[in-house]
Formats: structure tokens, C-alpha cells, sequence
């Protein structure tokens, strides 16, 4: 460790942020982290909002040097607050940097370290609170969402729409939220998934914690996992309306994530000592989890805890079964990898491995530069941005001629969905446990 | 520096209020490249498209504003660091590859192009970029062509300067060039080669695109030292094999990388070499022979050829992951870039291990062996200022050690302010004045990218000058005789291409002189009254060969009357007089030399305009090679940067005037 005085964001409230970073070279101080960066500008090209605006303000070199510039008090952030929000808010926190990155710096976790600072709300006001009430008031928020999707059924939301009323301040995430919305989902799947959710097994054998979208909008998805489980003769036991603590864990504030994952920790620690495996339909859960231990680093009895938990933490791609049977004559697929931090590691090549050994040559392989599907929400934060970085991905999803597009979560496949719908529609995104239908 | 309301007014219609920046934090994250400078600019514009850039140059020239073109700002120099503050002109908008032929061998691209992308649009033509910088991936053509970058492939194919055809330029004051190989005339695109954005702008390039090698074998070979592997690189050049790629790695370096990329290399090695050959299959199976003879002579351990495109590409994998593996471990690296003639590489780099030992610092050592260029690959914590200080100065020691070897400071990285004291070492204050000059032609008002280059105050701390030979010196003192008696001169060599009846010709006859062949870096140097026939003859005495024709005319009168441009990258050093009688010396046995201006492109094809030159080195070979063609004399355009050097250099006219008689 260097022998001088180690600067941080916010000295004054050490709770809201996270101690260390774990990174492949061990644990670091974001300030050391970000001083890593030798601003080598690999990280450059691999950026999807530096290839669209050629600048330095979008790239990840220069979010790491806003970081430090922040720390080191040389830059004073009150006085420049909307640029710097403006550079912070942008990033898609895809991790694409980090993988070209040689020193592996995470710029997506100095991104929401520095959002933690200025206390950023980078969501919509009304959007942020009604999704912070799945972890605070998980039966209002299933209510409300259901009520919602009724009314959205009954063309309420059409309606409003044509009336302009969804362009008052505060409300034109509404529009985005319409338009890539599923249809309302058959009876027959609500029937299916209502019954599971009320199925308990007496000795569960894996747990299923389901990804927002899979609970609420894509039924079909959770099905598909259950089914996948059930394949490996699994009984499982499933954790509706349960929030991950990723949401606050991104957009809202670390403490409550914080409190969200030690829940997460108990409950799963009251079911068979806490060896259960739990498997999430969310690349984005998954990869939060695993890296849970790091939210306690100044909690030596909850990191282990939590670096416990994390270890049971599986993804759908281990459920599938180890010889896969090759798909008869098929359109081109190929593999979003759109996802939060990371772009690298076991459920990636995982899902690759599946993908090639189920479609053989009908898999094609993303370019150096191919756009993921912005994650987690992004077009919400920053819809224009997050337009153009998908049609990146539409565009050369049909340069390829593909016919199916495998994504690792739920909501980059409604995105993308929407998106190939209007420009491309010889193309379909799936999420990746629907591989079988 | 404050820049003026009405100028960023001026600016912002121009290009948009949204292309002009001022706050903070734009400006705070344009203040860096990847060296250890860091400088806020004052103002930030970012190009919407090449047009602008001549507008805005006039604007800026108009407020005396200074600017600095920033692309994708990879380099290891401090280039790109605003020093007096000023204006930054973001060019990496300009990255459209506007055309690909195929048919004449050109690519046609904007200088933010990404030099990875131009090789990834080739790749399925058949073709390639040869030029390849480590940071291909990340760096741009136009950032290629200000820093003249080059890499693994430079000792076959020569770095970005020999594979610009046509470049699109723009003055600092505005004034827009179109300049152009076949142009006759001084090779103003040499010259713009490793400027580094001091002269002005680039607008637009015309690249030289080749046909890829259908059949590449590489090779990974192992030896005990060192010197082993150096010595192997000598040995193949004499024996007239030139790889595609010959590069070497030292201990520390494999271990890192074994760490890091798992490439396959033996960590308990010394050193070792990946060479690569191409050509038709015959060929490579005849070189590959005489090549595993000569390494297993300089004692290589093991001499593995890469069997599959998966195993070649495994090697390659490790060598490109060099810096990575090192950048991982420390905040900081600082990649050091001297060059020495290939002779001297065992000596540098033991002088090297031993600056890097004495001052306890971790580095790492790889190089283009073919080229004499080696990177020590320092890590460090600027963050804590007496281990950056002292790295800073174990560098300063290393490339002292290199211009004491007869190397330069720097081989394709560039000056900028990083390197810019230590060009007092490399460089007399004679040259130094006249890159000084250079500048003061193309950019009076000192507007861009200032301070960079050229060392502040060189005049004490400059490298003292060697006094010329005596018939330098006595050419030197009838210039001063002239000159006092204002008494302009047509200079000639052997009179066989400008055929001149005048009466106040002044011969370069008078040197004749072959100073050396070396046959170690495969290097001649010689006067430049030497005739063709001469050195065809002194050089087939000693069994090697140059890519001069036979012929009456002299070597200088063949370099300086511009009949013979295919020769220019031959050439790698000079000695001139200059019309105030001062004698400037550039480059020496070297394959490759960033420092400075390049003074061979400047003189090349100057008619005699510029200066006299007195003294060639260029490169000689094993086998016979194909001689350049010769085209008839003509006499060049005076564009307005040569009329403006003419100017500088050679304000009274003594020296030839400039094509259609007027220097003004």
C-alpha cells in the first residue's frame, strides 16, 4: 500500500458507500482503483457511448478521471454538478471497459460510487419511488402492478398517451415503459405461475429468486426456468416479490441494498443451514450477488455471510443439462451479452458453450465492436442515448441476418424486442432459459 | 491563457454553441494523454466535420489563440497536453474511411479513423495497413501520422512516414495544402511525419494499402541471454533475411505475461525472439532453413514454429499483452522508447539493466530487435512523488545512454514534453535552431501545440556541435564569401540533371568521400559529392549492394534533386549546410527516429533551396536489390510552407530561389 494519504468521495458518510472494491488484483479503495488507470485509452473504443459521441466526457477514461480529479479535490463537483451528472449518468455501467481493460479497472463501480456521492437520482422521480415499494411494500407494489397492467390492458395507457398526458413533467417514461411492455399475458401462464408461486415443496432442493420481469411480465420466462429445474429433478422453491437489493444497489442508496441482501442472507440461512442453491433469470442479479461480500467489507461477520450465500448463487445456465441435443435446420442466432459490470466470466462463456453446441454453425459470433443491449434500465436514465446503442445492436444483428437474439435478462430482451420490431422485425430477442421454448 | 468572448462567439457560430466547450469538466478531462502531463486546455471544440477545421484555425489565428489536435490521445509523450492552456480540437469525430481501392492500392480516410478498423475493413479485401502500432485498436491514422508510429512490422514495410501517399493539410494560419508524394518538391509529407501537430492540422489522408501475405510462418525461439538474441538479429540481417517481424522480450517481461495471457512462452528463458516470415511457401521453407541455422548458432535453446493459425496467433496474443501485463501491476507505466543502430543494442541494454538496477526500479524490457527500438516498461505509483521522480529521471539516464550509443531519445513514440528536455542530448544547437526554425516558418504566431519538441532555452544545455570536416568547412567558408558579398549560388553536384551554364555554380564535387560501410547494420555513409558509379563500386568491393542506380550524377544530386523519391526511406541520416553556414546533422545509423523534425524528408527533393547537403547514411543490403526508379528533374511548386522556410532559412537568397524565381 503507498504510504500517503488516500483521499475518498465522501469522508462524511463512509455507510453510504462501499469500503473496497473487489477487483481480479484483490481488494481496492476506489481511490486506488481508479488510480490504476493509466489512461492507455484501451478501454476507449469497447465504450458504446464514446463510439457514438467520439468524446472524452462519454468514455471511460475520462469517467475514471472524473473520479479521481473528484477524490484528489480538483475538480469541485457542487459548482459542476449537471456536467458531471451528465458524464456519470451516461454510462451504461456495461463493463465492456473493464473487459478491455489490462488493469481490470471497474469504471462502472466508481460510476455509482461517485452517483452515491452527489446523491444522483438518476431514474425518473415517480419511476424510482414505485420501484423502490418491491422491497419496501411488496404487496402495494404487486398491486399496483397488476392494476397497472390491467389498466394498461384496458387502453388506459394508449389513451393517455394520445391525450399528451404522458408528456407532463415526470411522466414520458411511461411512453418507453408502454413500448416495450409484453401483451398482457394468457390466462394459462398466470394460471401456471400463481399455482407454482402457491407451491411449497416440504424439502426444496433449489431456490428461485425471479427477476421483476419474469414475475410480472414475462411469465413465460419463470416458467421456462421451472421447467429447466424441474429437468434436473429439482424441487423448487420459489421467492416471489422479493427485492435483490440490486435496485437500490444502482439507483437508490447502499444502505437499503445493504439491508435488502442481509435479508436475502437470513432467509436463505433459515432453509437447510444455507447450502440451497438459488438461481436468478437476471445476468444482473447474478452478477450482484456474487459480488455481495464486497457491500460488508467493514462487516467481517456479514462479508463471510454473504461470501456464503454468494457461492449458492447459480444462473439458468447451470441448470441446463450437459449435452444439449443440436437444433434441426434454424435461422442465425447469437448472443446479447448486454449486462451490469461485467461482460466476462462463467455465465457468459456458459452461455456461449450452449448456444454453439445447440445451433453449431447457425451461431454467430459478436464482433469487436458489437453493441450490447443498454441494461438495468438505462433507457430509462437516458433514452436517447440508449435508443441509438441498441440500434448499434439491431443494426448488426441484421448485418448478420440473425434470426434469434439470446439475451441474459428479461428486460434487455423486452428492449431489444422493441427495437427489432421497428427495424428489424425478421428478428426476435429471447432470454436464454427460453432456448427450448 | 484567457481566450477572448468574441472568439468563442466567433467559434460557436461556426460549429455550433454545442461544439464549443467551456466547462469544467470537459476541460478537466481533456487535460491528459497517456504520459504523466496533465495540462487544462481553456476551451474544448469538438469538429462536426473537416470542413471546420480551416475556419477555425483562421479564428484562432486571428485571436493568436493556441490549439492542440487531440484525437485518441494514446500517446506516451504528453503531445497532446495543452501547455499555455488554449484550445484542444477534438478530431476523433473525423473517423470515416471515405474509400477503399483496391485497384490502385489506397485507402482514403479521415484522420480519426481507428487504425484497427481501416485493418479490419482491409482484412476481407485481402489487403492490410502495414504500419501496426501496440495500440491499433485504440490509436488513429491522423495520431499515427503526427507521432509517425510504427510497430512490429517496421522493420520490413517502415513505419506510418513511408505509407502516406496523400495528405490534406491545413496551416495554423488557415492556409489549406494538399500535399502529395508525387509532387516534386521536399517531402512535406516526411516532414509532417512526427510533427506532432506542430505545424498545423491534418485534414485527410491517402494511405497505402497492400496485399496481405497469403502464407506467414512465426516462430518462437528461446535463448540464454540477452545479447544471444540481439547478436541473432545482427546475423539474420547480414545474411540478408528481413523478417516481417522480429521482436524480443526479456525475462521479466515472459514472466508477466505467462501470468497475465498464459501465451505459452518458457518462463525460465533469458530472452526470447518471435520472429515471422512471409512470402511464397518456397521462399519461407528456404529462410526458415538458414534462420534455425543462425539462431542455433547464437546458442537458442529452442526454436518452436508456430504449427497452427491458432498456435501463431497464441504468440502473438502474449506479445500484445505485454503492456498489459505489466500495466496491471502498478498505476503507472512508463514505457521508455530509444533506439539505437542494431550494433549497439547488447551494450545499451546492458547499460539499461544496469540504470534500472542502481536506481531499484521493477521495468521490464521488450523491442523490435530488427529496428534497434526497445521499450523498458517501468511501473510505478505517481501518486507517490519520489518514486515518479525517480523513475523520471532513471528514464532521462536511459535515453542518454542511447543517444551515447548513437541512438535517439525516441523511435516511434514521439517527443511532446515528456521527452522534450533530453532532445538537448540527442541534438546541437545548430539543429535544434534549425527545427526551431521549422517551426517558426509554418506556425509564426507559435499557436500550434506549442512548447512541444523543442527544449526551452537548448542553447547552454544543447549537445555541443562537432566541428565539420575540412571540406565541409571550406565549402562553409566560401557560402560565408559569398554570402557577404551577396553573391547567390547554384548549387550542383555533377551538373548532370539541372545542366547549368552558370557562372556562380558551387560543386559539392569536393566531397567525395566514402566514410563507412557497415556491414553490421547494414548502413553507408558517405559524402554527398560521391558519384552513383563510385559507390556502386566501393560498395560491390565489399559485397553489398544499395537501392541507387549506377550512374555520372552525384549521391547528393540524386537525393536533393528530388529525380529519385523512391530513395527517401533509405535514407537515414544527413549532414547540410545551411545558407547562414552552419551545419545541422540529423539520424545516423538508425532504422527508425521520431525526434525532431525529419530533416531527410525536409532536404529530400529541396533542389538546394533549403540548404547543402554534405553527407549521406542510408541502408545498404546483403543481396541485390531492385534500383529506384530515376524520373527527369522538375522543378517543384513554392507552396507557402516552403516559400515560408525559404524565408526562415535563407532570408538574403543565397541559395537557389525557390521554382518560378521568387521566395516571397
Amino acid at each position: 500500500m503507498p504510504d500517503f494519504y488516500t483521499p475518498q468521495l465522501d469522508p462524511q458518510h463512509p455507510a453510504r458507500h462501499l469500503c473496497r472494491l473487489e477487483t481480479p488484483f484483490g481488494a481496492r479503495t476506489v481511490y486506488d482503483s481508479v488510480s490504476y488507470c493509466n489512461r492507455c485509452g484501451s478501454c476507449q473504443q469497447a465504450c458504446p457511448t464514446y463510439l457514438l459521441t467520439s468524446q472524452e466526457t462519454f468514455s471511460p477514461r475520462g469517467r475514471n478521471q472524473l473520479v479521481r480529479l473528484a477524490a484528489e479535490g480538483k475538480l469541485n463537483l457542487t459548482r459542476n454538478r449537471r456536467q458531471a451528472e451528465e458524464t456519470l449518468n451516461s454510462c451504461l455501467l456495461c463493463g465492456r471497459c473493464t473487459q478491455a481493460c489490462a488493469g481490470k479497472i471497474p469504471t462502472a463501480e466508481h460510476m455509482l460510487e461517485l452517483r452515491r456521492t452527489l446523491r444522483t437520482q438518476a431514474l425518473p422521480a415517480l419511476l424510482f419511488k414505485l420501484l423502490s415499494w418491491r422491497g419496501t411494500r411488496p404487496t402495494a407494489f404487486r398491486r399496483l402492478v397488476h392494476t397497472g397492467l390491467w389498466l394498461r390492458r384496458l387502453g388506459l395507457l394508449r389513451f393517455a398517451r394520445g391525450c399528451g398526458f404522458t408528456r407532463l413533467p415526470g411522466l414520458s417514461w411511461l411512453n418507453h415503459a408502454d413500448d416495450i411492455l409484453p401483451a398482457f399475458p394468457p390466462a394459462a401462464q398466470r394460471r401456471a405461475l400463481h399455482q407454482a408461486f402457491a407451491n411449497t415443496p416440504a424439502e426444496p432442493t433449489l431456490i428461485y429468486l425471479p427477476s421483476l420481469e419474469a414475475e410480472f411480465f414475462l411469465p413465460q420466462l419463470a416458467l421456462s426456468v421451472l421447467q429447466l429445474a424441474s429437468q434436473k429433478k429439482h424441487q423448487t422453491l420459489l421467492w416471489p416479490n422479493t427485492s435483490s437489493g440490486l435496485f437500490e444497489y444502482v439507483y437508490g442508496d447502499l444502505r437499503q441494498s445493504r439491508r435488502w441482501v442481509r435479508r436475502l442472507i437470513l432467509r436463505h440461512a433459515s432453509l437447510h443451514k444455507g447450502k440451497l442453491p438459488v438461481v436468478t433469470d437476471s445476468v444482473d442479479v447474478y452478477l450482484f450477488l456474487r459480488r455481495a461480500p464486497q457491500l460488508f467489507a467493514a462487516w467481517p461477520y456479514w462479508q463471510n455471510k454473504a461470501q456464503a450465500f454468494a457461492d449458492c448463487v447459480l444462473f439458468v445456465t447451470d441448470l441446463f443439462p450437459p449435452k444439449l441435443s443440436p437444433a434441426g435446420a434454424s435461422a442465425r442466432v447469437r448472443l446479447d451479452c448486454g449486462a451490469l459490470f461485467s461482460r466476462e466470466g462463467k455465465p457468459f462463456e456458459e452461455a456461449r458453450k450452449i448456444l454453439k453446441t445447440h445451433f453449431k454453425k447457425n451461431f454467430v459470433e459478436c464482433l469487436y465492436k458489437d453493441a450490447g443491449t443498454p441494461a438495468f434500465g438505462y433507457s430509462f436514465v437516458r433514452g436517447n442515448l440508449g435508443e441509438k446503442i441498441c440500434m448499434s445492436a439491431v443494426r448488426s444483428i441484421a448485418r448478420t441476418q440473425t434470426g434469434t437474439v439470446f439475451t441474459l435478462s428479461g428486460l434487455a430482451a423486452l428492449e431489444l424486442n422493441f427495437q427489432l420490431k421497428r427495424f428489424y422485425p425478421q428478428a426476435k430477442a429471447d432470454h436464454l432459459a427460453r432456448l427450448n421454448g | 491563457m484567457k481566450i477572448p468572448a468574441p472568439a468563442i462567439r466567433a467559434l460557436q457560430q461556426l460549429v455550433g454553441k454545442e461544439n464549443v466547450l467551456t466547462d469544467d469538466v470537459s476541460l478537466s478531462l481533456y487535460a491528459y494523454d497517456c504520459s504523466l502531463s496533465r495540462t487544462r486546455p481553456d476551451a474544448l471544440i469538438n469538429l462536426p466535420n473537416e470542413q471546420a477545421i480551416a475556419p477555425i484555425l483562421r479564428i484562432l489565428h486571428q485571436y493568436a489563440i493556441a490549439f492542440v489536435a487531440r484525437a485518441a490521445a494514446t500517446n506516451h509523450a504528453g503531445s497532446c497536453a495543452a501547455l499555455n492552456g488554449g484550445v484542444i480540437v477534438n478530431t476523433a469525430g473525423l473517423n470515416r474511411i471515405l474509400q477503399i481501392n483496391t485497384q490502385e492500392g489506397y485507402a482514403l480516410v479521415e484522420p480519426g479513423v481507428i487504425t484497427g478498423d481501416l485493418q479490419d475493413q482491409l482484412a476481407p479485401l485481402g489487403f492490410f495497413y502495414a504500419p501496426d502500432p501496440a495500440s491499433e485498436r485504440v490509436c488513429t491514422l491522423g495520431g499515427n501520422l503526427a507521432q509517425n508510429a510504427s510497430g512490429a512490422r517496421c522493420m520490413k514495410y517502415g513505419g506510418t512516414i513511408d505509407h502516406v501517399l496523400e495528405a490534406d493539410f491545413v496551416l495554423p494560419d488557415g492556409t489549406e495544402m494538399h500535399l502529395s508524394r508525387q509532387d516534386p518538391g521536399p517531402d512535406w509529407i516526411g516532414l509532417l511525419a512526427g510533427s506532432e501537430g506542430t505545424l498545423g492540422i491534418i485534414k485527410r489522408m491517402k494511405v497505402k494499402i497492400l496485399p496481405a501475405a497469403k502464407h506467414i510462418k512465426t516462430f518462437l525461439v528461446t535463448f540464454p541471454s540477452l545479447a544471444d538474441s540481439v547478436q541473432t538479429v545482427s546475423d539474420l540481417a547480414a545474411q540478408g533475411i528481413i523478417p516481417r517481424c522480429v521482436e524480443a522480450m526479456d525475462q521479466v517481461t515472459t514472466r508477466a505475461v505467462e501470468e497475465f495471457a498464459h501465451a505459452g512462452y518458457p518462463a525460465d528463458a533469458q530472452a526470447l525472439l518471435i520472429l515471422e516470415l512471409d512470402g511464397t511457401p518456397a521462399q519461407i521453407e528456404k529462410e526458415e532453413k538458414q534462420l534455425e541455422s543462425i539462431c542455433l548458432q547464437n546458442h537458442a535453446q529452442q526454436f518452436i514454429p508456430a504449427k497452427t493459425e491458432e498456435e501463431r496467433q497464441k504468440l502473438w496474443f502474449g506479445r500484445r499483452a505485454a503492456y498489459a501485463a505489466m500495466a496491471r501491476l502498478a498505476p503507472n507505466v512508463m514505457v521508455g522508447d530509444g533506439t539505437v543502430p542494431r550494433s549497439e543494442l547488447p551494450r545499451a541494454l546492458q547499460k539499461v539493466r544496469q540504470i534500472l538496477d542502481d536506481n531499484h526500479i521493477y521495468a521490464s524490457l521488450l523491442f523490435h530487435a530488427g529496428d534497434g527500438n526497445f521499450h523498458p516498461q517501468i511501473v510505478f505509483d505517481e501518486r507517490n512523488k519520489p518514486d515518479a521522480v525517480r523513475v523520471t529521471r532513471a528514464l532521462k539516464e536511459i535515453l542518454q545512454a542511447c543517444v551515447d550509443c548513437g541512438g535517439t531519445v525516441s523511435g516511434e513514440h514521439g517527443v511532446g514534453v515528456e521527452k522534450r528536455a533530453v532532445m538537448a542530448y540527442q541534438y546541437d544547437a545548430p539543429t535544434l535552431d534549425l527545427f526551431a526554425k521549422i517551426k517558426r516558418a509554418a506556425d509564426p504566431q507559435n499557436i500550434a501545440n506549442p512548447l512541444k519538441l523543442i527544449p526551452l532555452d537548448y542553447a547552454n544545455k544543447a549537445r555541443p556541435a562537432l566541428p565539420p570536416a575540412p571540406a565541409v568547412q571550406a565549402l562553409a567558408e566560401m557560402l560565408r564569401i559569398r554570402r557577404e558579398a551577396h553573391d547567390p549560388i547554384a548549387l550542383i553536384g555533377g551538373n548532370t540533371r539541372l545542366r547549368t551554364h552558370a557562372p556562380n555554380t558551387l560543386s559539392t564535387r569536393s566531397l567525395n568521400r566514402i566514410l563507412e560501410i557497415d556491414k553490421t547494420n547494414y548502413t553507408a555513409t558517405a559524402e554527398a559529392g560521391v558519384t552513383l558509379d563510385e559507390l556502386a563500386q566501393a560498395l560491390a568491393k565489399e559485397n553489398v549492394f544499395c537501392a541507387l542506380p549506377a550512374g555520372k550524377g552525384t549521391l547528393g544530386g540524386a537525393f536533393a534533386s528530388g529525380c529519385m523519391p523512391d530513395f527517401y526511406p533509405h535514407v537515414l541520416g544527413l549532414q547540410a549546410l545551411l545558407p547562414d553556414g552552419s551545419c545541422v546533422r540529423y539520424g545516423g545509423k538508425l532504422m527508425k527516429n521520431a525526434a525532431g523534425y525529419h530533416l531527410t524528408r525536409l532536404f529530400a527533393g529541396s533542389q538546394g533551396t533549403l540548404g547543402l547537403v554534405t553527407q549521406l547514411t542510408f541502408k545498404i543490403f546483403a543481396q541485390p536489390v531492385r534500383p529506384v526508379r530515376a524520373c527527369s528533374f522538375r522543378p517543384g511548386k513554392a507552396t507557402p510552407l516552403w516559400r515560408a522556410l525559404k524565408t526562415q532559412l535563407d532570408p538574403e537568397g543565397l541559395f537557389p530561389s525557390l521554382p518560378g524565381g521568387t521566395n516571397a
